[in-house]
Parts: C-alpha cells; structure tokens; sequence
C-alpha cells in the first residue's frame, strides 16, 4: 500500500530531521563555533553552555509560537477588527462584544457553561471517589476499575453517538424508553426536546467519560493514606463512614482538587457532545457551539470575540496554576 | 482491621455488596453493551418488539462487512492512523529535547518557557480556530493529513513538554553530573545516559497522546473536509447521516470507531494509568 510507504518516509524524514538538527547544531556549537580548546577555552565553554539549552528548546519554542502564541493575539485582535458589518464596524472597536453580550442567546450560552462546569467536574470527581473506595480492596477491583475506566478511551463523538441510543425516543431503539415500556410506560418519551433540563442529559455523557479518570488518580491517592491514620480511628471507634470522610478524603484533598480542575479546564472546552447531540436545540448552546456557528456563517468578528470571552473565562485557573507550580519550585 | 472491612462484616453486608456493584458495572456499560447487541442484529428486529430478547438472526457478518466494504469507513480509518502516529512520533520526540533542556540546564528564560508551556496547556483551543485555519490554508496545507499532524503536534508540545520536563526532574541529578564529570559530550548524555532512563515515561506519553489525538473531533471539523484526510471521529458522523435510521449499522459504526483507542488502552492500560498520573498530579 503506497499510503503507507509515504507515512512511513514521512515519520523518517520527520524524525531523522529532528536527530540531524539536533546532533549538527550541537556539533556545529562544540567543534566550530565555540570549540573547548585554544586560547579562550574558559570564554568558549561558557558561551556554548549558555547557547545549548536554546538548541535544544528552540524546536518546541517555535513550533509553539506559530501554532499558539501568535494565534491568540491574532484572535484577540480580529475581534475588535474583524466586522461582518459596515453598520457594526462604525460603532467602535468593541462593537462585536457588545454584539456578543447584548444577545440573549450568548446569556443561555453562558449560564449552560456555568452549569456544565457546576456539574459535571463535581459529578465525576465524587462518583469516582466512591467507585475507587468501593473497588478498593476487592479481589476482582482491578477488573472493575477497567470497565469504570473504559469509556475514558472512547472519543466524545464516539460516546455522544452511544449515548443517542440511550436517548432515542422510540422503545424499540432507546434504552431509557425500552426500560420505561417494560415497566409499563406507554409510547416513547423525547429526552433532548428543548426544555429546560436537556442540558442534563447531555452532561451524563461527560460524567460517563471521565468518572473513569477521577478514579484512576482518586484510587491511586487512596492506596497512599499511611495506615496508621486509619488505625488510630479504628482504635478510637470510628465507623467506616467517618472514616472515609474524617480520615480519608481531607488526606487526599490536594489530588482531589487536581482532579476537579483538570475536569473543569476539560468542561470549559468541550464542543463535541453538544454540538453531536443536541445542535438543533437553541436551549442546550454552549459557548464553544456559538463559536462554531458564528464561524461556519463566516462571522469571524462574533466568532473570535466569543473565543476571547471563553479564554479570559479560564484565565483565573491558568494563573492560578502558574503561581502553583511557582511556589513549589520555591 | 479495617483494610479488609468487607470480609469481616455480616454475611448479608457482603452479599449485597458483592452482588449489587457488578450489577451496578453493568448498569454503568449499559449503553456499550446495547450498542454491541444493536449491531450484531439484523434491520427487521427494530420495530419486532423484541428489545431485551435473543437477536432473530445474528449479522455480525453481514452488518460489519457492509461497514467495511461498502462505505468511506476504511479509509476514515487509515487516515486516523496517518494522522496519528506521526503527531505521537513528533510530539514525543519534540518533548524529549525540550523537556530535557528545562529540567537539566538552569538558563536564562527557563522559567518564562516553563510558565510559557504550562499557559499553553490551558488556552482554550477555540481561540485559536480561526488563525490556525487561516495559516493552514495559507500554507496549502487545507484539508490534508500533514496540516492536521503540524497543527497538533504543535499544540500537544505543551503539555508534553510538561510531563517530560517534570519527569527528567525527578530522575537522579548526580548520574548526569558524574557522565560530565568523565567528560561525556552534552548531547551523548542526552542520548545515552537520559533517553534510556525515560522509556517509561515515553510509554505512557505515546499512549496518552495517541488516544488525545485518535478521538479528537473539533480541530478534524475545522482543518479537514471529506474522506480524503478527515480521520474517524469526523467521519462517523458522516457515517451515521449516510446510513440514517439504519440502526444496526450506525451502531456497528460506532463500534470500529471505538475499537482502535479502547484496544490500546486494553493492551497498554499500565502506561495509560501512568500517563495520566504523571500528567495529573503534578
């Protein structure tokens, strides 16, 4: 298969590329232009000490600043540049915010956000908590923790698509409904229908996916409580309730914490299952999903400016994690 | 001793508790599970009123065999995995040198690339939509696999480089210093002293990455159009709209797209696991 062969050569020519560069430069810096020898070996040593850890970063540096760095500024500055209207363009810089803002549907947009990430991160923290406790000392828990862990490894669409099938409104094809028939229930109920509560339904989908991962990280703190602690309340007479809570989660409250903020950078983000599951439905939008409709309608200054929103929306948990790892390195 | 509280609490305790979590798992697996059934049916037992029962006919066959060889399926997934094994192969190696950079040599700029890459880590992807795309299309590189590769293999640079750089940190500082000591060239230390010692970590990057960039959907919609280069998670949805209503085969679709990224979790679970330790705790 030709395809193949030209992955193949490029992965070679990739990686090669990579080795070349970085065994040349490191050559061209040693041999040829700071060599340690003659009569400024200590100057040339300290040159080349000082420019090797940039050959090394230069790659990723790069590749960063294209991809990452300069993208946001351009984002940030079609925003107030980029109009789909003259009519919009002559009310200021600022006029695709307010456009933004003043729309009702960005305010449902927002307050679906706030509620994915109200619920979804404390969902999926607290119910992989208690499936890492309850597998904990089990004989078959290992196996267990698999199955809670596998839909971590399906892709959102993946997921969205397997869980249409939960929803479906027939009996004949949604399991919900088929459950609701067996007990009696007549005709078929539609889940995703424009209320008000569809967006919890979409949310179920995400908890799924990543209780898994709270669980892995939870089970693995649980396993380093130290001992003693817990027989010392044993000892003390507490029940097994106390000392879960007591004992147990305030000793792993860091990783639970690590655990909710991932979730919740990972909520602010998601596109997918809403726009999989529920696009036809103006109530379930969520920011990202605005995004996406303003860009495939082409309105570049809309799109952009919600992207800019979302970005200052996660920026108190960026800084946050900076100052973070700033004062471990402390 | 509480460690073994199960085993040693009434005989009831233990039997609900034993009985009701596997009843739980399979609550929890529910809708794979029905998925799994829906696609081994034949189309006439929609409709039959034979929900919970045996399937009429098994289609395994029948049913994956017309995903495979009737529609676009095949090549949505060859184009995942030419999508995906050079970004894994790219990013991996990127984040090797740069990690190896941040953790081993203190410089100048250090800790503003460090800070650099761990901002990376948390923008918000949309914001770089429309830039990314223009600069892919600029570059001729719209709707090809190499332009989906560059762009992500870019993008998981951050994060990679993170996780490598936290790694190396951790390994014994004195084994580098004793190679420079012998007076072991800068870039043979990285080569034969450090590499070796972060095969696992490589392990578990590559497969937490390779996973990241199989289900990725948003920057496939964005950057790619068509069975031509766009990878499985665009192409199921397609998938599903070409084959509308024909439940058995929209669920034997879902299957093979799923099965790629939950084989490799099941053959390297150890790595994953780690993967997602390493990267979440610190």
């Amino acid at each position: 298969m030709p395809i193949i062969v030209t992955g193949l050569i490029t992965i070679l020519i990739g990686v090669g590329g990579m080795i070349a560069y970085f065994w040349l430069s490191n050559y061209l810096l040693d041999k040829v232009l700071f060599p340690a020898k003659g009569e400024n070996i200590g100057r040339n040593v300290r040159r080349a000490t000082a420019i090797r850890p940039w050959l090394f970063v230069f790659p990723a540096v790069f590749a960063l600043g294209l991809y990452l760095v300069v993208p946001v500024f351009y984002s940030a500055w079609l925003s107030v540049s980029s109009f789909a209207s003259s009519d919009l363009a002559a009310r200021g810089p600022l006029a695709n915010y307010v456009a933004v803002l003043s729309n009702p549907e960005f305010r449902i947009a927002l307050l679906n956000n706030f509620l994915w990430v109200l619920v979804v991160p404390s969902a999926s923290t607290f119910i992989g908590l208690l499936a890492a406790q309850l597998t904990d000392r089990l004989s078959w828990g290992n196996i267990a923790k698999s199955l809670v862990f596998m839909p971590m490894a399906i892709s959102f669409v993946g997921a969205s698509l397997i869980w249409s099938f939960v929803y479906h409104p027939d009996p004949e094809i949604g399991i919900l409904n088929a459950i609701r028939a067996t007990f009696g229930a007549e005709g078929g109920r539609t889940f995703i229908d424009g209320d008000i509560v569809d967006s919890f339904w979409l949310m179920v989908v995400l908890i799924w996916i990543q209780t898994g991962f709270a669980m892995v990280i939870l089970s693995a703190a649980l396993r380093g409580v130290p001992e003693d602690t817990i027989e010392a309340a044993i000892v003390d007479g507490a029940n097994p309730f106390q000392i879960f809570f007591k004992i147990k989660v305030p000793q792993i409250m860091p990783t639970i914490l690590v655990v909710w903020t991932t979730i919740t950078i990972l909520v602010l983000k998601v596109y997918d299952i809403v726009a999989a599951m529920g696009n036809q439905y103006r109530n379930v939008e969520i920011l990202p999903t605005q995004m996406m409709q303003s860009f495939d309608s082409g309105n570049y200054g809309f799109a952009t400016a919600i992207s800019v929103i979302i970005m200052v929306l996660v920026l108190p948990v960026m800084i946050w994690n900076i100052r973070q790892s700033r004062a471990e390195m402390r | 001793m509480f460690p073994t509280p199960i085993e040693k609490r009434s005989r009831a305790a233990q039997i609900t508790y034993q009985s009701l979590l596997p009843l739980a798992l399979i609550l929890w697996l529910l809708p794979l599970i029905a998925v799994m059934l829906f696609s081994i049916r034949p189309f006439s037992d929609f409709g039959a009123g034979n929900y919970w029962g045996m399937p009429s006919s098994f289609e395994f066959f029948t049913n994956y065999g017309r995903v495979f060889f009737e529609s676009d399926m095949p090549r949505y997934l060859m184009n995942s995995v030419l999508i995906t094994v050079p970004t894994v192969v790219g990013a991996v190696a990127l984040s090797c040198m740069t990690g190896f950079a941040l953790g081993i040599y203190r410089f100048r700029g250090n800790l503003l690339i460090f800070f650099m890459f761990i901002a990376g880590n948390f923008v918000p992807f949309q914001i770089l939509m429309v830039p990314v795309r223009d600069l892919t299309v600029n570059m001729g590189l719209y709707d090809t696999k190499l332009g989906l590769v560059l762009f992500h293999i870019a993008f998981q640079t951050g994060f990679c480089t993170l996780f490598m750089r936290n790694f190396i940190r951790a390994l014994p500082y004195e084994l580098i210093e004793a190679a420079r000591v012998e007076g072991v060239a800068e870039w043979r230390i990285f080569w034969f002293v450090v590499l070796p010692l972060m095969r696992p970590a490589i392990a578990a990057l590559a497969v937490l990455v390779f996973t990241f960039i199989w289900n990725d959907y948003f920057w496939a919609l964005v950057l790619t159009q068509g069975p031509g280069a766009q990878p499985v998670t665009a192409g199921i949805t397609s998938f599903n709209s070409q084959y509308v209503a024909q439940y058995h085969l929209m669920s034997a679709g879902s299957i093979v797209a799923a099965i790629p990224p939950v084989a490799i979790f099941f053959l390297m679970q150890k790595h994953f696991i780690a993967g997602l330790t390493l990267g979440a705790v610190k």
